[in-house]
């Protein structure tokens, strides 16, 4: 089987990637979802689904090599669709999710919790509807799991995918977000399962059983991430948190946005690296996103017209570019970090090694949305204000 | 006079003449250094040649290169297009061996598992974050060795002991199980472990990796046995062509032979794969081209692979480092480019009877 | 030369798939004789002269110019025996002189590179077997007949002392197969060669070789001159065929009768 032109990568070690699989194709499943959070399973059925000591060989052999080639043709596909996506809907829960917050609160939210339930929540497959406050969430998005914890929500959390390692105590479980299996799912009986992306016959047992499940796809904008948090506020019924961390995250960023001077005319050059083998990220894609915001200059964009957002740069474009930044985000993964990469053969005669301008980042603060991404800032913030502070010296 | 000496050459024997390897030798020149000169990044190809000239010992100029674009082509191209070198030879002379000693020309060097068990070793490295030691003892390239030498060795044993011991048949089909079991494994790791689904498969594709020199030093030992071995075995591979029983009544031990040119050949190919991942094709494209213009004698076939595979493999990296610029092709992509059409091209004239 | 020991083969015994093929066979054969093989389909004449050419594993003695050639390393042994199989191997896009110089194998140093006397020899050989001009054809574009010349060549150059023919003319039609025997003839009385052949065709069995050997089942039921063992009732019991047998001096022609083998009259539908 020959890859076309280029391998696109999974957008993170997340592992969520949301359109990766059916590029261009929207859900347009209008059918409301009724969920009664008590009559979710039936307990013999849950019994009969789980067999005895685990799950058989022959399942096994064919859902793997069949989950690798689907996920080898996935890999291909890239998905930068899935902006496309996000955003348009994303336009529509504003208008949704915040005119529920202003019926919410001309109700009384504080005391009363349930009486915010049921809601409707307007995602990529079509609205949810959730009659009660969920109190058995699994998260199969490690993103989703920090805003869930960041909101106040954790106690409602049973569990978390295998990936989902922030914060410590999240609980997580053997699930794999990446290639969930159904029985494990259904063996927990969670009365709503977050995550930014879900197989197609997962989606279809769920929903067949009368599981909510709620997709958020990778957000590639911090307006989606604000959205997020704020549905996730309504659907746990912790929109007072959610407000709340929304607002957090607003103010620090402008706090660091406004200690960030950033010179005119000046444009600062800057390498993201996702792994040793110089895969980076477009301004296309979330991360890029970010960058932009300080307005620096992606040297991986000129490689834009190769594919998802997702190149792998050669080694000799990057030394040409000599970029004033490199910010490494595979410090956990590959283990790269200021030493390696001044080992690396040329790389020595780089302005950002000999100045030392190499950022070491944690590979999960920066590829997740969540609130977290105001670390990713500052580090990003810190990066450029030292190199801002070099040139009105020098 | 004409016509005599056109008569000699017809009846003369396949040789190595010093004309072939001359030419063969100038077409690796070409390509080495047309990769010197070229890439993604341009940098003036006059100035190159000058600075080429500057490290000539006793030649001292200014060829004009910034330190960055010194560093370029010393540092990251140079590398990569001997590491290339050393790679697509090895490659294409284990293909000819083993398409002599199983005498068929479509067996590749990964045959009897190599890629399977580097696969294996490799996502087993890669997996378990073991992937990034000190140069030249980094795990990944041990573990893929490790893995390729593993899978050999059972297709070996298992071959081996079917069967009558001499039966080409059953090494093969112990090959074919052998590479199925390697990549079920494989695969079933490679999925559990989403977080390095990337790395795995970039590796799988094949990549001419540039840390430098340490890849290049890493596999240089092995090349130089490997190749040593293949080469003294070519005259013996022409007399294996006529089958064992025949050979043996000419007077060579092709069981010996067999096991040798296969150990050599599997440790060629289990040591590519080891620093480049799974590049595929180079192991049948370029044997097959070498005998479409040379003939079938493993005398001037195997050593010929050799120039020609390095050349081949040198050039598609180019392609790979410039058809989308900035970005790159894995390698494997565009071997295989070139490999599914040439196959067509070779299956076409074999139904002709040609082959 | 050769010397002039016989060939002496003591209790050859064969095994395949736990039958017996070859039969505690012990057989003598002068130095600068013809020994004729002859024996029904499956009778072993064929993993016989495999074994004596070591390239079957065998039981038993093969004593030979002062050596036994069951002990003898294959490279030695190829310059002294040298065996035309039955069904070669044909390599393709092998070149007829590239093929036929493969008999120089075991005379040649490492690289296996013949050298100018070695491709005179082989010429001179294509010309003795009528393969003028055919040095740089391709061994699998040759008719059965030239395919079968070019064989021999192949062993001829190998330049032995005991060259085995393992059926040398089946493909051959009547000209050529003349042609060849008797080069090796010719071959044989020059340099000394001691031939072993197996034969399907009993007439050329008898009129080339010098003595006779009959193989039934893997053992040798009669050995001798061609004319004692070829007899009309042996080749009825043997061969179940109805022969009549004509003697020119020690030469034996055999002419098939027709006839009494199927009952009923010739007017049958089934006779062509």
């Amino acid at each position: 089987m020959v890859p076309k032109s280029g391998l696109i990568p999974a957008l993170s070690r997340n592992g969520n990637n949301a359109e990766a699989f059916e590029p261009g194709r929207v859900h347009l499943k209008t059918n409301i979802l009724e969920v009664r959070t008590s009559s979710l399973l039936d307990t013999q059925s849950a019994s009969r689904l789980l067999p005895e000591g685990g799950y058989p060989m022959k399942i096994f052999k064919v859902l793997l090599p069949l989950t690798a080639i689907v996920l080898a043709l996935g890999l291909m596909s890239g998905c930068s669709s899935s902006s496309t996506q996000v955003v348009a809907t994303g336009q529509a829960t504003t208008t949704d999710s915040s005119q529920q917050m202003e019926s919410m609160n001309e109700v009384d939210v504080t005391e009363q919790l349930n009486a915010a339930f049921p809601v409707t929540l307007q995602t990529p497959t079509g609205d949810l509807v959730l009659v009660d406050q969920p109190t058995r969430i699994l998260s199969l998005s490690p993103t989703a799991t920090e805003m869930l914890f960041a909101i106040g929500a954790g106690d409602q959390v049973i569990a978390v995918d295998d990936q989902s390692n922030y914060p410590p105590e999240a609980p997580t479980s053997d699930i794999s977000g990446f290639s969930p299996n159904l029985e494990a799912i259904l063996a927990l009986e969670p009365d709503l399962v977050v995550h930014s992306y879900l197989p197609e016959d997962i989606e279809q047992g769920l929903s067949n059983v009368g599981i909510p499940s709620l997709t958020q796809y990778a957000a590639t904008s911090l307006d989606d991430t604000y959205l997020q948090i704020t549905q996730l506020g309504t659907a746990t019924g912790a929109s007072a948190g959610a407000e709340s961390t929304v607002q957090e995250m607003q103010q620090k960023i402008d706090e660091l946005m406004d200690s960030v001077d950033v010179p005119d005319g000046s444009s600062l050059t800057f390498y993201h690296e996702l792994d040793p083998t110089y895969f980076s990220v477009t301004s296309s894609t979330f991360i890029g996103q970010v960058y932009a915001l300080f307005g620096l200059t992606n040297i991986a964009d000129e490689a834009e017209g190769a594919g998802s957002g997702y190149p792998q740069l050669s080694e000799e474009y990057i030394l040409s570019q000599n970029p004033d930044l490199i910010f490494l985000a595979d410090t956990k993964c590959c283990a790269q970090n200021i030493e390696t990469v001044t080992e690396r053969n040329g790389w020595n005669v780089l302005s950002a090694v000999i100045e030392g301008k190499v950022i070491e980042l944690d590979d999960d603060i920066a590829s997740r949305w969540g609130p977290r991404v105001v670390d990713f800032l500052e580090a990003i913030a810190s990066a450029v204000e030292q190199m801002t502070a070099v040139e009105t010296i020098g | 006079m004409d016509s005599n000496k056109k008569k000699e050459q017809q009846e003369a024997p396949a040789e190595l003449t010093s004309g072939l390897v001359a030419g063969a030798s100038l077409i690796l020149l070409a390509s080495i250094l047309a990769s010197l000169l070229f890439g993604p990044v341009s940098i003036r190809p006059d100035r190159i040649f000058l600075e080429i000239l500057n490290r000539l010992p006793g030649i001292s100029l200014d060829s004009g290169l910034s330190t960055i674009q010194e560093a370029i082509v010393w540092d990251v191209r140079l590398p990569r297009i001997i590491l290339g070198l050393i790679v697509g030879g090895l490659l294409a002379v284990a293909g000819a061996s083993y398409q002599g000693v199983f005498r068929n020309p479509l067996a590749d060097p990964y045959l009897l598992g190599v890629a399977a068990g580097a696969g294996l070793g490799a996502t087993i490295a890669i997996v378990s974050g073991a992937t990034n030691g000190e140069g030249m003892f980094d795990a990944l390239p041990i573990a893929a060795f490790l893995g390729s030498a593993i899978a050999v060795a059972i297709t070996l044993a298992v071959g081996g002991a079917v069967g009558r011991s001499t039966s080409t048949a059953s090494l093969l089909l112990a090959g074919v199980a052998v590479a199925s079991l390697f990549t079920a494994i494989q695969t079933y790791i490679q999925q559990r472990e989403s977080a390095t689904l990337r790395q795995v498969y970039s590796w799988i594709l094949g990549r001419l990796s540039t840390s430098g020199w340490d890849e290049v030093l890493m596999i240089l030992p092995y090349a130089g046995i490997s190749l040593i071995v293949m080469f003294s075995m070519k005259g013996a591979l022409d007399v294996l062509a006529v089958g064992e029983e025949e050979a043996l009544s000419l007077g060579i031990r092709p069981r010996r032979v067999r096991w040798i040119v296969i150990g050599a050949a599997s440790l060629a190919a289990a040591s590519a794969v080891a620093v480049s991942g799974l590049i595929a094709f180079v192991g049948i494209i370029v044997p097959h081209a070498v005998r479409l213009v040379v003939g079938a004698s493993n005398r001037l076939v195997v050593p010929l692979s050799f120039f020609i595979g390095a050349s081949f493999l040198i050039l598609t990296d180019l392609l790979a480092r410039t058809l989308q610029s900035p970005a790159e092709l894995p390698i494997g992509v565009v071997t295989a480019f070139f490999g599914a059409p040439f196959f067509l091209f070779v299956l076409r004239r074999r139904s002709d009877g040609i082959i | 030369m050769a010397s002039y020991e016989p060939l002496n083969i003591q209790g050859l015994e064969v095994e395949l798939g736990g039958k017996k093929v070859v039969n505690n066979v012990s057989l003598s054969v002068n130095s600068g004789d013809w020994l004729s093989i002859i024996g029904p389909n499956g009778s072993g004449k064929s993993s016989l002269l495999r074994a004596i050419a070591g390239i079957i594993s065998a039981q038993g003695k093969v004593h030979f110019q002062g050596a036994d050639l069951m002990q003898t390393e294959p490279r030695t042994r190829a310059q002294i025996v040298s065996i035309v199989p039955q069904i070669p191997v044909v390599p393709p896009r092998v070149r007829v002189i590239d093929y036929i110089l493969l008999g120089r194998t075991p005379y040649l140093g490492r690289g296996f590179q013949p050298t100018q006397e070695d491709t005179s020899l082989a010429l001179s050989v294509m010309e003795d077997l009528d393969l003028h001009d055919m040095a740089d054809r391709f061994v699998t574009e040759m008719s059965g007949g030239e395919r079968q010349r070019v064989i021999i060549a192949r062993s001829l150059v190998q330049q032995p002392n005991l060259l085995l023919l393992d059926e040398p003319t089946a493909a051959l039609d009547m000209g050529h197969q003349q042609e060849v025997l008797e080069l090796v003839d010719r071959q044989r009385k020059r340099l000394g060669l001691t031939v072993l052949s197996a034969f399907h065709d009993l007439t050329l069995a008898s009129q080339y070789g010098t003595s006779m050997a009959l193989l039934v089942n893997g053992k040798v039921t009669k050995s001798g001159f061609a004319h004692e063992i070829l007899t009309e009732t042996t080749l009825k019991n043997i061969y179940g065929a109805n022969v009549s047998v004509h003697n020119e001096g020690d030469r034996v022609s055999i002419v098939p009768k027709r006839g009494n083998r199927l009952k009923g009259n010739s007017n049958s539908n089934d006779i062509g």
